[in-house]
């Protein structure tokens, strides 16, 4: 392992805690350790990997959630082959959508999809898209509005509603537009533009979409074998990752984080430290503040919900049973809402040929039904959906086990925003302490997001300033990261001031907003009118006076147009009407022809990004 | 929301001109017209005019009543090449500034 030369002031080992040994608080004591910083790593759970861990069942992998390895930010991916090398695979995905008894291909193909639901959907499908086009519902407030105005009422029923209420637990019209705005974030029309205009950068944006949607990498032995590689390396370079050690109390002193206090193994232990990176549920976090934090933020803390996911992996005696590395369920009549075909993702992630591993994924939250059945019964239940799907007959299924995962997807309701903000108004007195991952910040980060946040927090305890809200708000900070390593971080820090919102725009998104804005029709065709009518009017007083035995016999001519021209004082004047006239129809004509024609080209690249968008949509939710 | 903004500045966004810039554009297109119509009936050569006398250009040649000193030739060319540059420009800088005269007083008001 290399270490940083560039390194000045760096903390002195076991003086940096990080809470979590998920893949934000792995990352961060790895890249400490790159530094020749050792630290301590404090996991309430036996397994690393958090929710990118890989769970072992009598040989059988399974993964929670399904990990496609997939990044812009070059600085992550270098990381994933290092650790990994010649254990990264690279894997094809191919994924349908199952609606209705039928498959749909995934990423859409609307010619597919359209055949697929026969003419009645298809003719509505058209129709409710033109109607959304046409009165688009405003103000845009919740997610079943966001898509809607983009895709249709009809395509929205049919595709996006029953999954997402199925994954998020809550109608569509109580989750907010702006989570939609954030996952998709292709939508911008000034990037497609800037895409557009720049073909350079749009081939590689192509190439990018392309590539997340054709293929992915993905270890051998699923996600948690690149986190328990980490954990080997920092256990055997010095660090110390404690498994089954819950927090119990972080304890405050002068705005600062002096120590935390854990249970483990039934023992009561101090971690002191000068810096503290956290990736546990901020929710949890607070509630451990001793002393406790204000009545206000301990409200907002406990008004921060997640939702809840469970797996019922069942072992399948068939080699092959369907091609997909997962399929999505979008069909009403059962609850589970995919399934992961883990032999597709690996084929090391099981351990006989003839047999095949199925993940049935169920999203639920803490307590409720679902969550709270017996495992035979959910066995049980993974079998019967199974077969109602018609994947698998239910006589194949020889064995299977539950895995739940509290706490998988911070939930964006309407109140999350506001609680959040009280909170890091809070956390931002505290010097000390960094909010990390995704559970760590309340935001739906990936796996990637989150090693960058742990990245950055990293940066920051050597002396950098970076703001870790940024990662995952704003487009422009992955690519700017993918571009050079060391010299992004330090172009991002000036480009990312720590403040909650940015205010400076891009000089090109300026200069595009500049070149494609309207034309003001009646001042373009005043300013025509008046010209035209000041040439002719300079015209004629200008032959009047230079005088001469006829005087402008060929100006003359224009009385053949302008009834009643001639070339005289009198002529000018109504000369000037006729050319102010016919300069201001011109203008005009010029100005709406210009406007309606950039129109055009704005809303033909809006929806080439739209459809793009349209394709592979689910991903997002 | 960033990008809803962002597409809804692009969207009510007003173009100004840049009026030093419409004037030259406007005054090099016209000093060039001129002094191509100009070089080409010049190498075109003297046609047959009704009159039954071999002439150049006699109807580009009414140009000199305003553009003193014009003539279809090639030093006519040049020196309309110069008047049509500054009538172009002054027109084109006048068309910018009056049109964003308008555009800021309708913002204002």
């Amino acid at each position: 392992m290399e270490t940083d030369p560039n390194l000045q002031t760096k903390p002195s080992n076991s003086e940096v805690v990080i809470i979590g040994a998920g893949p934000a608080g792995l990352t961060a004591a790895y890249e400490l350790l790159k530094t020749g910083i050792n630290s301590t790593v404090v996991e309430k759970d036996g397994v690393v990997g958090g929710l990118a861990r890989t769970v072992n069942y009598k040989g059988y992998h399974f993964d929670i959630g399904g990990h496609r390895f997939f990044t812009k930010v070059k600085v992550v991916d270098d990381m994933w082959h290092e650790v990994l090398g010649e254990d990264f695979l690279t894997r094809k995905r191919l994924s349908r959508i199952y609606y209705n008894n039928k498959f749909f291909n995934y990423p859409f193909n609307l010619s597919n999809a359209l055949f697929g639901l026969g003419i009645w959907n298809s003719t509505m499908i058209v129709l409710s898209y033109i109607w959304a086009q046409m009165f688009p519902e405003k103000p845009e407030k919740s997610f079943d509005q966001w898509v809607t105005n983009r895709f249709g009422k009809h395509l929205y029923n049919l595709f996006f509603k029953t999954y997402t209420e199925k994954v998020w637990g809550m109608p569509c019209n109580e989750i907010s537009a702006e989570w939609a705005a954030q996952r998709i974030k292709g939508l911008s029309l000034l990037k497609a533009i800037k895409n557009t205009l720049l073909k350079e950068q749009s081939k590689n944006k192509e190439t990018v979409v392309k590539t997340l949607i054709d293929s992915f990498q993905y270890p051998k032995f699923g996600p948690g074998m690149m986190w328990e590689k980490v954990t080997d390396t920092l256990n055997k370079e010095g660090s110390n990752v404690l498994l089954d050690s819950d927090v119990e109390k972080i304890c405050i002193q002068n705005n600062k984080v002096e120590t935390i206090e854990i249970c483990s193994k039934g023992q009561i232990k101090l971690i002191p430290g000068k810096h503290f990176i956290s990736s546990m549920p901020i929710r949890e976090l607070i509630q451990k503040f001793d002393p406790p934090a204000p009545k206000e933020v301990l409200e907002a803390a406990t008004n921060l919900k997640y939702r809840d996911f469970l797996t019922v992996s069942l072992v399948i005696d068939k080699p092959d049973v369907f091609p997909d590395n997962w399929i999505y369920i979008h069909d009403p009549n059962v609850q589970v809402g995919r399934i992961q075909n883990f032999k597709n993702w690996s084929q090391d992630m099981v351990p006989l040929e003839q047999k095949t591993c199925l993940g049935l994924e169920y999203f639920c939250f803490e307590g409720d039904g679902l969550w709270s059945m017996d495992d035979r019964d959910l066995i049980e239940l993974g079998k019967i959906e199974l077969g109602k799907t018609g994947l698998v007959s239910t006589s194949l299924v020889e064995d299977g086990t539950v895995v739940r995962m509290p706490k998988a997807y911070p939930v964006y309701d309407s109140t999350y925003l506001e609680s959040l903000n009280v909170i890091r108004d809070f956390l931002s007195q505290i010097d000390n302490l960094q909010l990390v991952g995704r559970n760590g910040m309340h935001k739906y980060n990936n796996q990637d997001h989150s090693m960058l946040t742990a990245m950055l927090a990293v940066k920051n305890i050597l002396g950098a300033n970076y703001d870790l809200w940024k990662v995952n708000a704003e487009q422009e900070y992955h690519e700017e990261i993918s571009r050079e390593e060391e010299q992004e971080f330090k172009d991002l820090s000036s480009t990312q001031p720590l403040v909650p919102e940015s205010i400076n725009q891009s000089i090109v998104d300026q200069a595009i907003i500049r070149a494609f804005s309207r034309l003001d029709k009646s001042a373009f065709a005043t300013a025509i009118g008046v010209v035209s009518g000041l040439a002719v009017f300079l015209a004629t007083i200008f032959l009047i006076i230079k005088g001469g035995e006829v005087i402008g016999p060929n100006l003359r001519l224009l009385g053949q147009y302008f009834i009643g021209y001639t070339v005289s004082i009198e002529g000018a004047f109504i000369g000037f009407g006729y050319s102010f006239f016919w300069g201001f129809i011109f203008g005009w004509l010029f100005a709406y022809l210009r406007n309606f024609f950039t129109g055009l080209y704005i809303l033909r690249i809006k929806r080439k990004s739209e459809y793009s968008s349209f394709k592979d949509f689910i991903d997002y939710i | 929301m960033t990008n809803r903004s962002d597409e809804e500045k692009l969207l009510e966004a007003v173009a100004l001109l840049n009026a030093k810039m419409l004037g030259l554009i406007l005054g090099i297109s016209f000093g060039l017209m001129i002094f191509i119509v100009t070089i080409w009936l010049v190498i075109k050569g003297p046609q047959l005019s009704p009159s039954g006398q071999y002439v150049v250009g006699p109807h580009l040649q009414l140009l000199s009543q305003f553009f003193i000193g014009y003539s279809v030739s090639y030093i006519g060319s040049i020196i309309g090449f110069i008047y049509g540059f500054a009538v172009g420009t002054i027109s084109g800088g006048l068309i910018g500034w009056i049109y964003n005269g308008i555009v800021l007083l309708r913002q204002k008001y």
